[in-house]
């Protein structure tokens, strides 16, 4: 593909300045530019494929195999623990609230097995956050911040 | 006696878990001093006589492993901190690395020295941002006291990305690599070929925790607590219906019944109050019936009675209204989502039983759901897939446990 003149390619390489040209940094670079765009489009796997040197069918099949990886809209992914421990302590209901807050947001609902905050459930995770013994007005403030953050 | 602490700080601690007041409160700074002066074979000989055994679930013992890395040839060898932790009920190297996130880099830092390792990393699950925030800073303590660096040994973070494979060794290896993190055939064994091919040591969190305060102490003090089987203490993640979560750090030994009930521990039920079961040991552990709680005691041999084991530690506490049938159903498709595909048992053995209880069948099919454990226990490659029916099958053993039935 003919991506090294476009605008991503060029902040792809901004991002991942300093990370040694190694196929072992594949996943810090991953999570750089997952950091910054949320989402992994065909282009931005092109421009870390290029960078550094690695296949776009390798960087693919590696992007891929990870859940948090899992964006090609962009949009804030909002995890809700469903799991057994949170369940029993009305995850239901948060997950109810953040789709209803999320109407019209740039945010994506999504339900997460066990986010190792079992002693606080139930809890979700947002951003660098973890919400713990989260209640549905918790949630909902969270999801109504994102556009602000 | 009830909760011991050791490898958490003592409650009245005031100072911040990653600052140069706690490596001297906590003995970590002489740990390392003791540790540096003594050859390999010293430091190897000292984890021998303190009896510690993995903390990551399998139990294996710590000094044979470190002894096979440490004789295994190869000019480059590694040695990394397993902090993938991300199975169901189990948060206790979360709460470890958040309140004294140095005891398990010192005794990162002192398995490298003791193998001759001079790259080092630390696996952390990637939704454990706050923590590994935490981890870093307690890495820049340990660098400004003159503890890592270039010169030693280079100490760097991985943040996975959501894959519960990637805690197994093999899998965070090529995890690392830059690879799909998919868990390789084994042997050849870590010990001998391991990241990029060398001689590897891999150890849980808790692990390298242990190691940190033994050399804090010595072993005659290790093995102050415990069985005479398991040295030590263990920590213990209590979740569900239960009046006090959290993790606490008890004696192998202790009688789970302690576990639940004592007022400095799990504080008694909660829900119903009446207990339901257990489910010891994680997504792939054993449910307890009460009989077998009000028996049992948290060491190897005792719950290998009831044909249960420790596991990662983690205690899930069910009351007598939960349905065990839904709890396996979320177990199924945890495991069906999180099997790496590679081989055929466990991708089409975690489907089939994931199918069999959304269908609501899991207790009319007990035959077919044995064959098909027993398929996948002889032919997956992994633990995933080897154990993945284990939870399913201490229940087909308990029929007591059946609210239906
Ligand atoms: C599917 C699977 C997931 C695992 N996840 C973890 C984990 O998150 N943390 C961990 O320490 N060990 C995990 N293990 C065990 C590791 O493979 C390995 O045995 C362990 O890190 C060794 O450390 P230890 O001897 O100190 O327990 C997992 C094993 C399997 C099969
Ligand atoms: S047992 Fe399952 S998870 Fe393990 S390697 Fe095989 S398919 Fe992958
Ligand atoms: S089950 Fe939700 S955090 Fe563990």
């Amino acid at each position: 593909m003919d991506t090294q003149d476009s605008a991503v390619y060029t902040d792809v390489v901004a991002l991942l300045q300093g990370l040694p040209r190694d196929r072992a940094q594949l996943l810090p670079a991953l999570w750089r530019v997952v950091e910054h765009y949320q989402a992994l489009t065909p282009e931005v796997i092109d421009a870390v494929s290029q960078s550094l040197g690695v296949p776009y069918a390798e960087v693919y099949g590696v992007a891929s195999f990870y859940t948090l990886f899992d964006n090609v809209t962009g949009q804030t992914p909002v995890h809700i623990c469903t799991d057994v421990l949170c369940a029993l302590q009305g995850a239901q209901g948060l997950q109810e609230a953040a789709e209803a807050a999320a109407v019209g947001m740039p945010v994506s609902v999504r339900e997460s097995a066990c986010l190792g905050q079992c002693d606080y459930a139930p809890a979700a995770w947002i951003g660098a956050h973890i919400i713990r013994r989260a209640t549905p007005e918790a949630v909902a403030a969270a999801v109504k911040a994102v556009r602000h953050e | 006696m009830n909760e011991v602490r050791r490898l958490l700080p003592d409650r009245h601690t005031v100072s911040h878990p990653a600052s140069p007041e706690r490596l001297r409160e906590r003995g970590f700074d002489q740990a390392l001093a003791k540790a540096m002066a003594m050859s390999s074979e010293a430091i190897i000989a000292e984890i021998i006589a303190s009896g510690i055994k993995g903390r990551g679930g399998a139990a294996f013992p710590t000094g044979l492993k470190w002894s096979s890395v440490n004789k295994a040839a190869g000019q480059t060898k590694y040695v990394v901190m397993n902090a993938d932790e991300s199975e169901l009920g189990t948060f206790k190297d979360r709460v470890l690395l958040e309140e004294d996130p140095l005891g398990a880099l010192v005794g990162l830092l002192i398995a490298a020295h003791a193998v001759g390792a001079r790259k080092a990393f630390c696996y952390i699950r990637g939704e454990y941002r706050e923590v590994e925030h935490r981890l870093a800073r307690a890495l820049d303590i340990l660098q400004q006291e003159g503890w890592g660096g270039p010169d030693a040994v280079d100490v760097e973070i991985r943040r996975g990305a959501g894959a519960y494979i990637a805690g197994e060794e093999t899998a965070l290896f090529n995890s690392i690599e830059g690879k799909r993190p998919e868990p390789r055939v084994k042997p050849p064994f870590p010990t001998n070929k391991g990241l990029w091919g060398s001689p590897t040591l891999i150890q849980n969190v808790e692990t390298l925790a242990n190691v940190a305060v033994l050399f804090a102490h010595d072993a005659a003090w290790f093995t102050q607590y415990g069985t005479k089987d398991t040295a030590g203490t263990k920590l213990i993640a209590l979740s569900g219906h239960i009046q006090h979560p959290g993790v606490y750090e008890v004696p192998f030994g202790m009688p789970l019944a302690d576990i639940l009930h004592a007022p400095d521990l799990g504080g008694s039920l909660a829900g119903s109050g009446r207990l339901g079961a257990v489910l010891l040991g994680g997504a792939a552990g054993t449910f307890l019936s009460p009989d077998e709680v009000a028996t049992s005691r948290l060491d190897y041999a005792s719950l290998g009675a009831v044909g249960a084991s420790i596991g990662s530690g983690a205690v899930m506490v069910f009351d007598d209204t939960v349905d065990l049938q839904w709890v396996l159903t979320k177990l199924a498709r945890f495991f069906a989502e999180e099997s790496c595909g590679q081989c055929v048992p466990c991708r089409i053995g975690t489907q089939r039983i994931m199918e069999i209880a959304e269908q609501g069948n899991l207790w009319t099919r007990n035959q077919d759901l044995r064959a098909l454990s027993q398929a996948m226990r002889d032919a997956s490659i992994c633990g995933l897939g080897q154990t993945a029916p284990l939870a399913l099958l201490s229940i087909l053993d308990r029929p007591g446990l059946r609210r239906d039935a």
